[in-house]
């Protein structure tokens, strides 16, 4: 397979591919390209003829399909797998150019996968549209080039399409692909001809072309499905069945190695699955709760065949949208309704019986007793006549208002403690700066006023204590050297209540820039320091802010140098980099979390600060971990103190505990999240926020469920800023079922990719990072194969790759989890730090993020800027997601892209200057380095209409402030460390491309089917 | 004669020791202890169970009965690859999802024992009668 490896070179090798010289060379085509994904396409240099092969074939293709009818039947369907190696190359780049820019013309038929028939085929109706537009105006020029430059691609082997056999392909591809629906069927019938024809083709080079070339397109399709399904009729059928099988589980096929266009992607959103809202309208929001399948599989054998993991996401204080705000209700003296046995929460599955004198646990059966002031008559259906004016029997989700039996202690103050590092680096680096700006301009917003608490403790070689008593002015600081035997210099007014001593805290901080400007000290007494925070804040718990910007070097939890050694990678020991060095810190953490204090690292150094420990820390008190690799003040300001703004600000619950309650029979085992438990199955979470979600499995207790239904309750009881003790209640239905098939119809990709995330890299604390990688794998494969066998007894399913419908993304967040950054290659292709500080975020991702981390957004926005300016908000029409892949860039264009982290702002190598300057104010070329130019707005439309879309994506995700980096193409090594290294679609430096991964995917699914 | 007597005492300590951990990791499973607790008392027997087992080999080692002594190698060698992994302390954070494992580690550890328990007593019969 020497094509493979060429290919693996390929796109490393050429990163710039659109590099201009060639891209001028076909000139002549250009023109054409308007649409715009085309081009690119053609970008690749090394290639000059290919880019125009596609046209060609346009004219021609009314050629016989010779190679491939006779070769087409003989293709079993086994032979795909044995041809693997050989189709990747084409498919790949070749159509992409093509396809592409008919998908997004309909989006719909497209995403959907690629086997069925969509309704009707539109090709008719398609093809006149983009065929006319790319094909007509470029007639024969092109094609000299073409022919002439026909045996050279074959040494440019590096180029995925450069052999031979691309010609063929492309040609039949052609058509089909503009067809639309049919080109993944045709397909088969496309590749497996080049594999056999190669041998004419290497010989005879370019001329070889026209009699290969292919068929019409509905020639092709025809052949196809003969070929690779058998008998016509049987396929006929098996389509019709598959269309009309519409409920949603329709498996859906891609042959292998085919049309990297046609798979799937979750472009134009993911699937949601509605079903579970609409098979129980009173469940919970699905972002609150959602499980990995919506449907409990009722015996252990059946959960055995379901090799992915069951289990379920919670999200309990997800941002509610207005209309659906949580209600609150309050039982008053009455109490809440809880059943006597199970301690289940009064939802709106029990069921009232006795006249409205007792109800029915949902969760365990048991009859309660209705309390005299909660009663209510019963109307004819049994159902309760008040129920529509109580919310907790009309709604999945509520906020009870808890009474006194939930407190241990009286409500806490919100309080806030702030560990802050004033060592040199954090001095010089600006952060002390801004911490201290932003801390002092969030005071009038921090949660819980009049009752808010406030603290702050300083440290570098020493800890400085303030104390902030209300009748001073001035805070008095207290230097503590003494770092073996740590003690609190004063009992009190360490903490002090913010709105009375608002004017010293006031008053410190605008000092505290200056009181350090001079600070030489180099050293950090952080783990004194931090028991000294514990001890201070040790009496009512709430939040402990840390801003390091150094490796602690002094006292006890000083931590050393480590992650530089590459030999321990790839050995036993490498997964000791990424837990904790010193059992100080898991001991703190466990301490933190019995006292109620949860833990938000800010961690800025710009070298190596062991995030692997510090950020044990916010691991297990339900925090958060920060990370600002490279810290300066000049470019991370907003950054920094929008994340810190807000968090100081969003909501936040107190004290609170978590517990998942569900029916008989199942129970969660595992938990994965920044939490700590507190029994086998009570979460605590000191202090929880609505940026926070918690995964968990669910294991079955008995070896067969008897009931149809399962019930889900996630109470959590927390402390609110106002001081109220409440509980809020999600309550989620899903049914048991005794079918594999209904498990896939029901699953949720979304959940799935979280959990599998969460359980990688969990994984990846005791196991090699291969080895976690291995086991996303693994488990993809298992699951995908119990799938086949489900279908692959009734239908002859030939070398198709099938999938429910409901997991037709699956494959692809398989992908792009192994490619994210705490799973990724070795040590080369992270810093420890940062695949760390990665890690501790997949883990308290919620799932619409987590998606959006793994597979972002990349869109092509300079059409939309250089658009006159119009009253009509038309941004929508622009916004089309692109693959992955660096085939969607365009060297003409200028491309965003977005994870919900950062944008990274891709200028093309051909953009037109207009648009550079009006964005930068100058050309590019005249910037010698984007990395130091920001973006600021100017006065021009386009500039406008940047910063518009850049507003609008944010406000899209609240949660953290994205950045904006610029890069140019080809400007080495920013361009691929920011985006080639994230186009996750591509191969890059030894890892798999989709389509790659689809064949291996494939191929093993097939291995013991 | 001494050297069984004393073994056997040893044992005896080894045994209860293990069950001391036992139950604690049960009790914490029922959720009548935290794990705070849990881990406390757990721990604070770790080193102790170790110790005693050494002394158990030692006592062989020295006494010159090497089936014996054989017999508790591989859990002497355990016990000290733990304490070299520093993983041998129950870890508060993860005890939940350690459970199971730290319980089935500490239940063939006892049956081990038992074991050990029933040889030790054996050759305690046997040199007694033979004395005689």
């Amino acid at each position: 397979m020497q094509p493979m490896g060429n290919e693996n070179a390929g796109p490393t090798k050429f990163p710039g591919r659109p590099v201009s010289p060639f891209v001028a060379a076909p000139q002549t085509t250009m023109p054409f390209f308007s649409s715009g994904h085309v081009v690119e396409k053609t970008g690749p240099p090394n290639f000059p003829g290919r880019p125009a092969s596609p046209f060609l074939s346009a004219p021609q293709n009314a050629m016989p399909l010779l190679s491939s009818v006779p070769v087409g039947p003989s293709i079993p369907s086994s032979q795909p797998s044995p041809d693997v190696g050989n189709y990747q190359r084409f498919p790949t780049p070749v159509y992409p150019s093509n396809v592409q820019s008919i998908t997004p013309a309909h989006g719909p038929p497209y995403a959907g996968q690629a086997v069925l028939p969509p309704p009707g085929l539109p090709s008719p109706g398609q093809q006149p549209l983009p065929p006319p537009f790319n094909f007509r105006p470029q007639p024969p020029q092109p094609q000299i080039p073409l022919v002439s430059m026909g045996p050279p691609p074959q040494s440019f082997n590096s180029m995925p399409r450069g052999s031979m056999p691309t010609f063929p392909l492309e040609s039949s591809n052609l058509h089909p692909s503009m067809l639309g629906y049919p080109n993944s069927q045709a397909s088969p019938v496309t590749h497996v001809p080049p594999g056999q024809a190669s041998p004419f083709l290497s010989h005879q080079g370019g001329f070889v072309q026209p009699p290969i070339r292919a068929p019409l397109g509905l020639n092709s399709r025809e052949q196809l499905t003969l070929t690779s399904m058998g008998p016509p009729i049987s396929v006929q059928n098996l389509v019709e069945e598959f269309s009309s099988l519409s409920v949603g589980s329709v498996p859906g096929s891609i042959d292998p190695g085919i049309d990297s266009k046609a798979l799937p992607r979750p472009l134009d959103g993911d699937v949601e699955s509605k079903s579970s809202t609409v098979m129980y309208p009173l469940n919970c929001h699905p972002k609150f709760l959602s499980l990995t399948s919506h449907a409990i599989p009722n015996s252990q054998s059946l959960l055995s065949r379901w090799h992915l993991p069951l289990g379920a996401v919670v999200h309990p204080l997800a941002e509610a949208s207005d209309e659906e705000e949580v209600p609150i209700v309050n039982f008053g003296p009455t109490g809440i309704i809880r059943c006597r046995r199970c301690q289940t929460y009064v939802n709106p599955y029990v069921t009232f019986t006795d006249g409205g004198r007792k109800w029915r646990c949902n969760l365990c059966a048991l009859l309660n007793d209705v309390p005299s002031d909660y009663f209510s008559l019963l109307d004819a259906s049994g159902r309760r006549c008040d129920a529509d004016q109580r919310p907790e029997l009309m709604k999945g989700s509520v906020e009870f208002v808890a009474s006194t039996e939930n407190m241990v202690r009286p409500p806490m103050p919100p309080l806030y403690f702030f560990l802050i590092d004033v060592s040199l680096s954090a001095v010089r680096s600006g952060m002390l700066e801004i911490v201290a700006k932003t801390i002092k301009s969030c005071l009038d917003e921090l949660l819980g006023f009049p009752r808010t608490q406030i603290g702050f403790l300083t440290f570098d070689s020493t800890l400085h204590f303030y104390n902030m008593k209300s009748s001073f002015t001035q805070p008095q600081m207290m230097v503590v050297a003494d770092l073996d035997d740590i003690f609190i210099p004063l009992p009190d007014d360490l903490l002090v209540n913010l709105s009375e001593s608002r004017t010293v805290v006031d008053a410190f901080l605008d000092s505290l820039p200056s009181m350090f400007v001079d600070n030489v000290n180099i050293e950090s007494a952080f783990g004194p320091a931090l028991k000294a925070a514990f001890m201070v804040m040790s009496k009512l718990g709430g939040k402990l802010l840390i801003f390091q910007s150094t490796l602690p070097s002094l006292g006890i939890g000083r931590l050393k140098l480590r992650g530089d050694d590459l030999r321990i990678y790839g050995t036993d020991k490498e997964h000791a980099l990424r837990i904790a060095e010193d059992p100080f810190y898991k001991q703190m953490a466990a301490d933190l979390t019995q006292y109620q204090i949860g833990v938000n690292l800010y961690a800025f150094s710009d070298r190596y600060s062991d995030i692997a420990s510090l950020g044990t820390l916010a691991k297990y008190t339900g925090g958060q971990v920060y990370y600002f690799p490279s810290f300066l003040g000049g470019i991370h300001k907003e950054k920094l103190s929008y994340e810190l703004a807000r968090d100081l600000t969003r909501e936040t619950a107190w004290e609170a505990v978590m517990r998942v309650r569900c029916g008989k029979g199942v129970r969660f085992t595992t938990y994965h999240g920044h939490l700590m438990l507190r029994s086998t199955d009570l979460l605590a979470l000191p202090a929880v926020d609505c940026d926070k979600a918690f995964a968990m499995q669910l294991s079955l207790e008995e070896t067969l469920l008897t009931t149809q239904t399962v019930y889900f309750q996630v109470a959590l009881l927390y402390t609110s800023s106002s001081g109220e003790r409440r509980i809020r209640v999600h309550t989620a239905a899903a049914p048991v079922v005794a079918d594999l098939g209904e498990m896939y119809r029901q699953a949720n990709t979304g959940a799935l990719v979280c959990l599998l995330s969460r359980l990688a890299i969990e994984k990846t604390l005791s196991h090699k990072l291969e080895d976690a990688r291995h086991a996303i794998q693994l488990r993809i494969v298992k699951g995908l194969r119990e799938y086949r066998n489900l279908y692959a007894v009734q239908h002859r399913l030939g070398g198709r790759m099938i999938f429910p419908e409901s997991l037709k993304f699956l494959p692809l967040y398989g992908l792009s989890l192994l490619k994210s950054i705490p799973l990724r290659g070795g040590y080369a292709d992270a810093q420890l730090d940062e695949r760390c500080a990665a890690g501790f975020n997949v883990m308290i991702l919620p799932i619409k993020r987590l998606l959006k981390l793994i597979y972002p957004t990349l869109i092509r926005i300079d059409e939309y800027l250089v658009m006159a300016p119009t009253v009509a908000d038309d941004f929508g029409n622009f916004s089309k997601r692109l693959p992955l892949s660096s085939e969607s860039l365009n060297s003409r264009g200028l491309y965003m892209y977005d994870d919900g982290y950062r944008f990274i702002i891709w200028f093309g190598g051909m953009l037109s200057s207009d648009i550079t300057t009006s964005l930068l104010g100058v050309d590019l070329s005249a910037i010698p380095d984007l990395s130091k130019v920001s973006l600021c707005e100017r006065d021009n439309h386009i500039s406008r209409k940047l910063f518009g879309i850049l507003k609008r994506f944010r406000e899209s995700d609240p949660s953290c402030y994205q950045m904006c980096h610029l890069v140019r193409q080809g400007e080495q090594p920013r361009e691929g460390l920011l985006l080639l290294s994230n186009l996750i679609e591509d191969q890059i430096g030894g890892t798999v491309g989709y389509v790659d991964w689809i064949q291996q995917i494939h191929r093993q699914v097939q291995q013991s089917a | 004669m001494l050297v069984w007597l004393f073994s056997f005492f040893l044992l005896i300590a080894l045994l209860g020791l293990l069950i001391f951990q036992l139950m604690s990791l049960a009790d914490l499973e029922f959720d009548y202890i935290n794990p705070y607790d849990s881990a406390l008392r757990i721990n604070s027997v770790v080193l102790p169970e170790f110790i005693t087992q050494g002394v158990l080999c030692l006592l062989f080692l020295l006494s010159g009965h090497w089936f014996m002594f054989l017999l508790c190698a591989p859990n002497l060698y355990y016990n000290f690859r733990l304490y070299t992994r520093r993983q041998h302390l129950v870890d508060v954070t993860e005890i939940f999802n350690m459970l199971d494992w730290e319980k089935k580690q500490r239940f063939v550890k006892l049956i081990y024992t038992v074991i050990l328990l029933f040889f030790s007593i054996f050759w305690m019969v046997w040199t007694a009668l033979e004395d005689d």
